[in-house]
């Protein structure tokens, strides 16, 4: 029997599982080794226990919590797939603002929504047996990690930043244009495309294992950066880090 | 009777609908949005203008690239940017790359379970792989071209304040361009299968909101109203009001006259004189007019912008290389790094999209209202739910809940974008 | 025509021919040259300047800045596939790769020597096969530069080349003077440009001297000698501190060819690739060591590394820096490391081996099938598998082996025991990572990949007469029992053999059954020590190895020393042994590292210059013992 995968979307925008679905060339051969059992967003119908459940979006309020942990109970190896799953992404940035000023300055004076909390990451939830980082993810990397479970093999991401690509796909410096870049201490995977696409790195992928900091700070405050806006800048996708911290 | 269906599936986000039915009258229709709320109004407030649009498109996964067109459009009417005309067509060639992309994910993966009786398209059942496959290209097709233009399907990375960071080598439009030309017995089939179904008749007249503007437009600066009246982007406030619902964290529009739709009937309704050729001969087909508007038909209506973007797609290329398509450097702000208020208004797949900006002095957003499509036509859907009830209720119950989702999935509600209801203070 | 590197530079031709040509001609080269050949160059492409295919010779640039890729990208790609796998039992049909005709058409001065350091390196030994198919199958054209202000390239005296390429390109007013520099070259010339090939010769230019703004303040010669003696310059602090570990400067480096392996599998999971990526050696976990532990910890000893690898190592071994003053390093380096600035800065303060191939390409990194004899599990996460080699091979005592598992990858592993009538080896394997636990789940029958033996184990002749002190810690005992086990086949040839062993916890001691047996019968005498006994029962003395080396009777004088363990053991073994009286040259450790490709070549196990899958894992202590990162960390 074919080991059966879920995807699951919580708070995010659901363009990690597009990304997943826009892998065209793969999809139908991915499904001759895969039982696609739930996927609410392109499938009617789940339920039951499965081998690799993928999950989507930060966890907000104890609904999402309560639905998320139903999904870890029933699933062998949870992935957490995307940004928002697994650093709360650009989601936490409003959760840094008072919440009731939030709610009034969206919905207007005395309008009551739910207290809900911050969105938080996955691994703040359940625990999570491999992440695919990426706002939005990168295709191949979902396949990469997908693979790795069905083999029974942990799932392995580069250790080395960004800037590694990017010098690979043969890219002038951002620095070198005059904008700051969060190359220096990202993830690599992403085939550096948003410098490709002459863009500069907002760091969606989350930090390398050991970034050098303090060079890195140095290197920010040498092109005019002030304190604030370094944190601004590590912050954008990187403000609740993995497992909320 | 009470029918309910929760987590509703082949939708964009999470929604629930309750219907609460006594002796075949209707008791209760609800459609509550069930997405957690992600303020992205006040996340984009304080950023500089460079680093509004890759933030707004985080809104939608779906629709990235329009959220990012309409943020640039705003930044830049509100910073007094002119962009060039090659900037204006590489950003038409991405609208209707995502109107693609968007509308065949509907059409194939979304709607048509329903009409083959099938959970879904992918796994697909036996006897459906030809169709999955077919589905896949077509939609390759379209990520393909966002990829060329935008960097990348989802959340786009060259479009920039003033023009394009990178724009494609004429090498690569030239493939694209035979790849569109070579996609058109697949569009043919596409009609040809999508008029083959059955749609339940509900006739319901509702306010129908566009872009207005020559042309079919996708980006603009006025709207048309569903009297058919002109009114400037700009002065929206005045023309769509909007209330918040207790069961929806999402929030609800409506023009004086009432509940108003956006999305492709409306498209069709104010401007089909202005379809491609290749579009109106697939709308004679199709028996699409721009009369009374059922909304079941919502799903031809898409068939017809398939094949109208796919023809505009080609001729927008076409245009781009006899003009000499070459890197530029993006166009400068007027009014030095001064602020101001701007509006930016597009066509996104699921119909009128508007962000509203205003900026400081600085060049930092103080103020942001965001108007999301399928915001806009939640009242209206509601309102067809409840007559769709009325108008079924005396069908067996699950044939009148299959009605029901057909006709939520007819909206191709994205709720995953809706939720990022903004003040109603205009900025 | 042979495409052969053998014929590059020989000076065949005593004074070899310079003809006048122009840019049309050229261009008209390029266009008959890509009917055969694929030509790369450097170009225009999406507003920035690239080293790639050429598909129009007009887009060629002959003058461009040096802020390009070096014929590395093609003659040492970054992503290459070493062989295809399958893991169900198919017909797998491969071709005998052979490398696709290509000419590199306008490679600057520099980039022409930095090949030649890469012959050095990769044809040094075992040579690396992949390499070898892309250079024999590779025309070198080269041509005049321009210096920008980063290089400096006229202190190390690569600024201009007389030979190592097949044409070059001499700039002449509004022409060139193509100057012919092996018979490749003229036969190319005669071939897809007659017209040009039958021109009278025209006088060589007289030499240009070209002026670069940045230089080393003395001789290039002084350079080994130099850093020698900077090692524990306060300087390596300060780089460390600024570098911002992205790897930049060896990627973009012309000479550097680090590399790691790595399995991929294919979409249907039934078969897939075993590929080689650039690796390097300022990235964090280059060095680390299975376990975790990280040789190179700190990012300055990763910069240290770099230019002691670039000015000293291959220097001492080559004669030739592995630095040709390209500039690339600096000019993207975010941080602002420059070459001259820091070589200067420490001063003041104070053609390559050709080896013949028979191999077919990529051989040397296929595996080989061996089948598993048995397994048995030594303790909780240590397991002996006994493995049936393919062919007899000699394994010496202390000699590893590359055991792979396709779709996991490879890893080395040292053997327990010399192989028994050649063809069987054991190995343990502690359970640690995807592949060790992945062996653990082999049963008899089943197949793994084998390479080797590699490296320098015991010399077991040289000990002969000797008596033997043998100090084992943890995992360091399945290298000294492959050599009792030797010492053991001619026991009588030895004189006294004293073992400590110490461990962990009781539960750890691996073959303890064995090791006591050999106690019995006399032939060894054997001393165990434990750290921690939790779970009691435990009679021996408690303690690190070192206490069993406090009262010890030895003869210095006729004791050969062995001593095996992480390498942090060693820090407290050595002075002890040294105090005992053992000669540093009699006294042996075991510096294994993660000897990934063990054909000296990753780069992965380096020690300072030494290569520990080559030159070891067993060395005297007298041939180790300045090496700074063999025991300090």
């Amino acid at each position: 029997m074919k080991p059966r995968v879920g995807f699951f979307d919580f708070t995010g925008c659901e363009g990690c599982q597009l990304t997943v679905l826009n892998l065209e060339d793969e999809l139908l051969e991915l499904l001759e080794l895969v039982d696609l059992a739930e996927f609410r967003e392109v499938l009617t119908g789940g339920g039951g226990p499965l081998e690799i459940a993928f999950v989507e979006g930060s966890i907000v309020g104890p609904a999402q919590e309560a639905r998320l942990r139903a999904v870890r109970a029933r699933s062998r190896f949870l992935v957490a797939l995307g940004a928002c799953a697994d650093t709360a992404g650009v989601n936490a940035l409003g959760a840094s603002r008072d919440s009731g000023a939030l709610v009034a300055a969206v919905y207007g004076p005395g309008a009551i929504l739910p207290e809900l909390g911050p969105p938080r990451p996955v691994a703040a939830v359940v625990p999570v047996d491999a992440r695919v980082p990426g706002c939005p993810v990168d295709g191949a990397e979902f396949l990469h990690v997908l693979q790795a479970l069905l083999v029974g093999r942990a799932p392995e991401l580069p250790h080395y930043s960004v800037c590694v690509e990017c010098k690979l796909a043969e890219l002038p410096c951002t620095f070198d244009r005059g904008r700051v870049c969060l190359g220096p201490v990202t993830r690599a995977g992403c085939h550096a495309r948003c410098l490709a696409g002459g863009d500069r790195c907002r760091g969606c992928r989350g930090l390398v294992d050991n970034p050098r900091s303090e060079p890195y700070y140095r290197i920010l405050a040498d092109h005019g950066l002030t304190e604030a806006e370094v944190v601004a800048e590590f912050g954008l996708f990187n403000l609740a880090g993995r497992g909320g911290r | 009777m009470k029918i309910e269906v929760r987590h509703l599936t082949r939708i964009e986000g999470h929604a629930h609908l309750e219907v609460d039915l006594e002796r075949g009258e209707l008791v209760a229709c609800r459609l509550e949005v069930a997405e957690a709320p992600r303020f992205f109004e006040a996340i984009l407030v304080g950023r500089p203008a460079g680093e509004v649009a890759p933030l707004a498109s985080r809104i939608c996964g779906v629709c990235s690239h329009s959220h990012t067109l309409a943020s640039l459009l705003a930044t830049e009417a509100a910073l007094g940017v002119t962009v060039s005309e090659q900037t204006r067509g590489l950003r038409r060639l991405l609208a209707y790359g995502e109107l693609l992309q968007s509308h065949l994910l509907h059409l194939y993966f979304l709607a048509l379970p329903d009409y083959l009786g099938a959970p879904g398209l992918v796994p697909p059942a036996p006897g459906h792989r030809e169709l999955a496959t077919r589905a896949l290209r077509m939609k390759k097709l379209a990520n393909d071209l966002l990829w060329a233009v935008g960097g990348r399907p989802v959340h786009p990375v060259t479009p920039c304040v003033g023009g394009f960071a990178a724009v494609p080598e004429p090498g690569v439009l030239q493939g694209l361009r035979g790849r569109l030309v070579a996609a058109l017995p697949d569009l043919e089939a596409t009609v040809e299968l999508f008029g083959g179904f059955a749609y339940p008749d509900l006739p319901r007249e509702t306010e129908l909101v566009a872009l207005g503007g020559g042309g079919y437009p996708f980006l603009g600066d006025t709207l048309v109203l569903g009297d058919g009246s002109p009114w400037p982007a700009a002065a929206y406030p005045e023309a769509l009001g909007e209330y918040l619902a207790p069961d929806s964290t999402a929030k609800l529009a409506a023009t004086p006259r009432g509940a108003y739709r956006v999305g492709p009937q409306a498209r069709l309704r104010h401007r089909f004189g202005a379809l491609s050729p290749m579009a109106a001969r697939t709308a004679a087909a199709l028996g699409v007019t721009p009369g009374v508007a059922n909304p079941y038909r919502a799903v031809l209506a898409r068939v017809v912008e398939v094949v109208h973007c796919t023809e505009e797609a080609l001729f927008e290329i076409d245009r781009l290389l006899l003009a000499g398509l070459a890197p530029e450097p993006p166009a400068e702000p007027r009014r030095g790094a001064g602020g101001g208020r701007g509006v930016g208004a597009v066509e996104a797949p699921r119909g009128l999209l508007l962000h509203a900006y205003r900026y400081d002095e600085a060049g930092r957003l103080v103020a942001a209202d965001c108007l999301i499509p399928t915001a806009q036509s939640l009242g209206a859907l509601r309102g067809d739910l409840a007559a769709a009830v009325r108008a079924f209720a005396h069908l067996p119950e699950p044939e009148l809940t299959r009605r029901l989702e057909l006709l939520l999935r007819a909206y191709d509600p994205c709720l995953s974008c809706a939720t990022h209801r903004v003040t109603r203070r205009s900025p | 025509m042979t495409p052969s590197p053998s014929g590059l530079g020989t000076g065949e031709a005593p004074a070899p021919p310079w003809r006048p040509v122009t840019r049309p001609e050229i261009d008209a080269f390029l266009r008959a040259l890509m009917a055969a050949y694929e030509v790369v160059g450097v170009q225009e492409a999406g507003g920035r300047l690239a080293l790639a295919r050429l598909e129009d010779p007009g887009r060629l640039r002959l003058a461009y800045p040096p802020r390009v890729h070096s014929p590395k990208k093609f003659l040492f790609p970054n992503w290459e596939k070493l062989f295809r796998f399958r893991l169900k039992g198919a017909v797998l049909l491969e071709p005998e790769r052979a490398a696709a005709p290509r000419v590199l058409f306008g490679v600057h001065p520099c980039d022409l020597h930095a090949v030649r350091t890469l012959d050095d390196c990769l044809f040094e030994g075992q040579a690396d096969s992949a390499y070898r198919a892309k250079r024999d199958a590779t025309v070198l054209v080269g041509v005049d530069c321009e210096p920008d202000p980063h290089c400096f390239c006229t202190s190390l005296g690569t600024d201009r080349v007389a030979d190592g390429f097949d044409l070059f390109l001499h700039r002449d007013g509004e022409g060139y003077l193509v100057q012919v520099g092996s018979p490749r070259g003229e036969a190319l010339l005669g071939r897809y440009a007659p017209g040009v090939a039958a021109r009278p010769e025209a006088p060589p230019l007289p030499l240009q001297p070209k002026r670069t703004s940045r230089a080393l303040g003395f001789p290039p010669g002084e350079l080994a000698p130099l850093l020698d003696q900077r090692y524990d310059h306060p300087i390596w602090t300060e780089l460390g501190d600024a570098c911002l570990g992205c790897g930049t400067c060896t990627l973009l480096c012309p000479t550097c060819y680090c590399f790691t392996v790595q399995d991929r599998l294919h979409l249907d999971l039934a078969g897939g690739e075993r590929l080689r990526t650039w690796d390097s050696c300022q990235f964090d976990q280059f060095a680390r060591l299975s376990g975790g532990a990280e040789a190179r910890a700190g990012q300055a000893d990763r910069q240290r590394h770099r230019f002691f690898r670039k000015y000293v190592y291959l220097w001492e071994k080559h004669r030739r820096a592995a630095c040709v003053g390209c500039g690339r390093c600096s000019r993207e380096c975010l941080a602002g490391i420059d070459p001259t600035e820091v070589l200067d800065r420490l001063h003041g303060l104070g053609p390559g081996a050709e080896a013949p191939v028979s191999a077919p390409p990529g051989a040397e990194y296929h595996p080989q099938l061996a089948t598993l004899v048995s397994a048995a599990a030594l303790t909780d996460r240590d397991q002996h598998l006994v493995l049936r080699l393919p062919e007899p091979a000699e394994v010496a005592p202390g000699a590893f082996l590359a055991v792979s598992v396709f779709g996991l990858g490879e890893a080395p592993f040292t053997a327990a025991a010399a192989a028994r009538d050649g063809r069987e080896v054991e190995l343990v394997v502690r359970a640690a990572g995807n592949l060790s636990r992945a062996l653990h789940r082999l049963r008899a029958g089943d197949t793994v990949g084998i390479r080797g033996p590699f490296g320098q184990g015991y010399p077991v002749a040289a000990m002969v007469g000797q008596d033997l002190l043998l100090v084992a810690g943890g995992l360091g005992i399945v290298a000294l029992r492959a050599l009792v086990r030797a010492v053991l086949a001619r026991r009588l040839e030895f004189g006294r053999v004293q073992l400590l062993y110490g461990a962990a916890t009781p539960e750890q001691f691996l073959f303890r059954e064995e090791l006591a047996a050999w106690h019995r019968g006399g032939q060894v005498d054997l001393r165990l020590i434990a750290n921690e006994t939790p779970a009691g029962g435990w009679w021996g003395p408690r303690g690190d190895v070192t206490r069993l080396l406090r009262d010890l009777d030895l003869a210095p004088e006729r004791t050969v020393a062995a001593v095996s363990g992480p390498a942090a053991m060693y820090r407290f073994t050595n002075p002890l042994l040294l105090r005992l009286g053992v000669a540093p040259e009699r006294l042996y450790l075991n510096l294994e590292r993660h000897m990934k490709c063990g054909l000296g070549k990753c780069g992965k196990c380096r020690i300072n210059d030494l290569c520990v899958c080559e030159c070891g894992p067993v060395f005297p202590y007298s041939q180790v013992q300045h090496l700074r990162e063999a025991i300090e960390r």
